[in-house]
């Protein structure tokens, strides 16, 4: 039974699903230790992802029940919920699941990430929400360790929430070596199930729907970046999967003026840790390249650019707005530079490829939005093809700048904006960067 | 409306047609459909890739199946397209993608003369399932169809070929009348068992002529 409670803890879980024998789960219902639910409420809402909309909660003619039920289109693929699904919870309040923590980090925080980190800290004992306002590459990770090992020690349950999972990914492995005595559960689509209780769980901002009244302390990374920023849903995921008292921590390079103007508590971190100022973008014209691109041709300025970094032998990235127009361009490329390699977020190689890249396997990548964040490749150089349209906000923008020269060897490099037309996002992102490095 | 497989907008279409006439929305986007790849020629019989009669097919005129199809139509490659989108229907249970090929369906069985018979789920796994996605298929397009056959506890999935002509009395017949003409109707076309066995069955039940119709061809 100690298992299931150590599973089911602040889970909310679908009861034909769960990895313990129905024996088990059957007799834990009895002696009421768990709990189960029907899934659509009466007033029609889902109550794993809370969507409650006529067109994600359809009715449909149930066989199973021999009447109308209704299910949840939204978090279909985690498995259905309708209203005859049952999901289960624990329903006792929790027993001794704590456990002891060490906390092995060798680095330095700068003075400024320092006093970042005392402000986080000093919130969440407070229980007040907070927002670490930082540029890319301040080193917001680093600065979050002190007040997690805070909090671990004094037996709160933490929760580290980003919305893609190549960021789940990468922060996985540095927190596991921070803590190298905390059981940390990694969640995403299609992870390996993990067992016990994790009182650190490092989770994509969709699998919060399997949690409810969990965690004492919720952390959101790039709390501005695409799903989250976008879908409501995954916000009410965020309050119903921590305690009701529970202190937000935001992290985003790129706050909304609603977040800033939401949250009172916040730390501003607008130096990179290794002190330089971030690189400028340049503007530079391309008239029509889609033209260009469709007659299957490359644009000059962008193959002198191009050469010029083959030349110097410097990793580049080339940031496209579409995925039609990449595969148009890839294969243009491909004559010309037969090394170069695309990705885009179906791709099922993307991080074999970025990992070619890293290892100058490959010269340069043609990428969608999908590496806009989340990505270190020491001396990289980025251009971005058709920064005028609308999918390169100034948000995206400022993103994409940010993955040049990060690394403390190569604290410089180029960012170029190719356009056809300069937009008021390009300047938005162009006088942000400009205005972080003047420290204001 | 969101398109039911990218969840995009789709763009309101205004045409004459649209204004005076009721038509069916569409449920999916230009750009999704455009991902299905319809079947122009093949196999006479299951639509495999080429013009004549197909290997497996003449295979199975070897058998005491031969001759069980006059002969069958499918409509779509099982491409990755195709894939995601079955999964999603009869895995994922998403039951409202049964209407994503209404209007296909209507289209081929306009003015069909035979009787419509559409392979019947056991009912246990019709209970696990909570829907036929057969039969859900046909009433998305609001195409009449008759039960004439039941169907025994026995998964096909994961049978190799010789398995699956090794099972016997799959079907048995629920006491409708049998109609002459018969048009068996089935979700999806992998070996071609599932429907001969059913064939078999009613032509020993008085059926003259089978014509079979399936969404995919894998």
């Amino acid at each position: 039974m100690k298992q299931v409670e150590e599973f089911l803890t602040g889970r909310i879980w679908l009861r034909h699903f769960i990895p313990f024998p129905k024996e088990q789960i059957d007799r834990a219902i009895l002696n009421g230790s768990v709990t189960t639910r029907f899934g659509i409420t009466d007033e029609k809402q889902c109550i794993r992802c809370l969507e409650h909309s006529l067109q994600k909660i359809v009715p449909f003619y149930c066989e199973a029940c021999q009447q109308i039920c209704h299910y949840c289109r939204h978090c279909i693929k985690m498995g259905r919920i309708s209203s005859c699904t049952e999901l289960i919870t624990w329903a006792l309040p929790s027993t001794n699941l704590l456990q002891s923590h060490s906390f092995n980090w060798t680095g330095n925080l700068t003075p400024l990430q320092q006093r970042a980190s005392h402000e986080v800290q000093k919130s969440i004992s407070q229980k007040n929400d907070h927002l670490i306002y930082a540029v890319c590459g301040a080193g917001k990770t680093e600065l979050l360790f002190p007040p997690i090992f805070e909090a671990l020690k004094i037996g709160l349950r933490i929760c580290l929430a980003a919305p893609r999972t190549d960021v789940v990914l990468e922060l996985t492995p540095r927190l596991r070596a921070a803590f190298p005595n905390t059981i940390i559960h990694s969640l995403y689509g299609n992870a390996p199930e993990e067992l016990g209780f994790a009182q650190l769980v490092v989770t994509t901002t969709h699998q919060l729907y399997r949690f409810e009244n969990a965690f004492d302390v919720m952390i959101v990374d790039e709390a501005d970046a695409f799903p989250y920023s976008y879908d409501i849903a995954l916000k009410r995921a965020v309050v119903k999967a921590k305690k009701k008292e529970a202190p937000i921590v935001y992290v985003s390079a790129t706050p909304s003026t609603e977040l800033l103007k939401q949250v009172a508590h916040v730390s501003k971190l607008f130096k990179r840790f290794h002190g330089y100022p971030l690189p400028i973008p340049k503007f530079q014209s391309l008239w029509r390249y889609d033209k260009t691109f469709a007659k299957g041709q490359l644009p000059k300025k962008l193959t002198v650019w191009v050469d010029e970094k083959i030349d110097k032998k410097e990793p580049f990235l080339l940031f496209f707005p579409t995925i039609e127009l990449i595969e148009q361009a890839i294969d243009i490329f491909k004559r010309k530079y037969p090394a170069l390699e695309a990705v885009y977020s179906q791709d099922a190689d993307r991080k074999e490829k970025v990992m070619k890249l890293r290892q100058k396997e490959i010269p340069g990548l043609i990428t969608s939005t999908i590496l806009e964040r989340g990505i270190t490749i020491p001396n990289v150089q980025v251009a971005v093809i058709g920064a005028d349209e609308a999918i390169f906000d100034a948000a995206a923008l400022i993103q994409i700048s940010g993955r040049v020269g990060r690394s403390s060897e190569y604290p410089d490099g180029e960012i170029i904006f190719f356009h056809n037309g300069i937009t008021r996002q390009m300047d938005k992102a162009k006088k942000m960067i400009i205005s972080y490095n003047g420290g204001l | 409306m969101n398109c039911y497989l990218c969840d995009r907008t789709i763009p309101l279409q205004v045409t004459w047609r649209s204004i005076f006439f009721t038509e069916r929305e569409e449920v999916i986007c230009f750009q999704c459909q455009t991902e299905f790849e319809r079947i122009e020629t093949g196999c006479p019989i299951c639509s495999a890739v080429g013009e004549e009669k197909c290997l497996d097919c003449c295979e199975w005129e070897k058998t005491e199946y031969a001759g069980l199809i006059d002969n069958g139509k499918s409509l779509y490659r099982y491409n990755p397209a195709m894939k995601e989108y079955l999964h999603r229907y009869k895995f994922l249970q998403d039951v409202v993608l049964s209407e994503v090929f209404a209007k296909q369906l209507k289209e081929e069985l306009r003015g069909q003369k035979s009787v419509i018979v559409p392979i019947p789920m056991n009912e246990n796994k019709l209970r696990q399932r909570t829907f036929s996605q057969v039969d859900r298929l046909l009433d998305a397009a609001s195409i009449p169809y008759v039960h004439v056959l039941g169907k025994h506890e026995i998964g096909l999935g994961g049978k190799s070929k010789v398995e699956r002509i090794a099972l016997q009395d799959v079907f048995w017949w629920n006491g409708q009348p049998v109609p002459e003409k018969i048009l068996l109707f089935d979700d999806l076309y992998t070996t071609g068992s599932t429907l001969r066995l059913a064939a078999k069955v009613l032509k020993e039940k008085g059926a003259k002529e089978i014509k079979t119709l399936t969404l995919i061809r894998a």
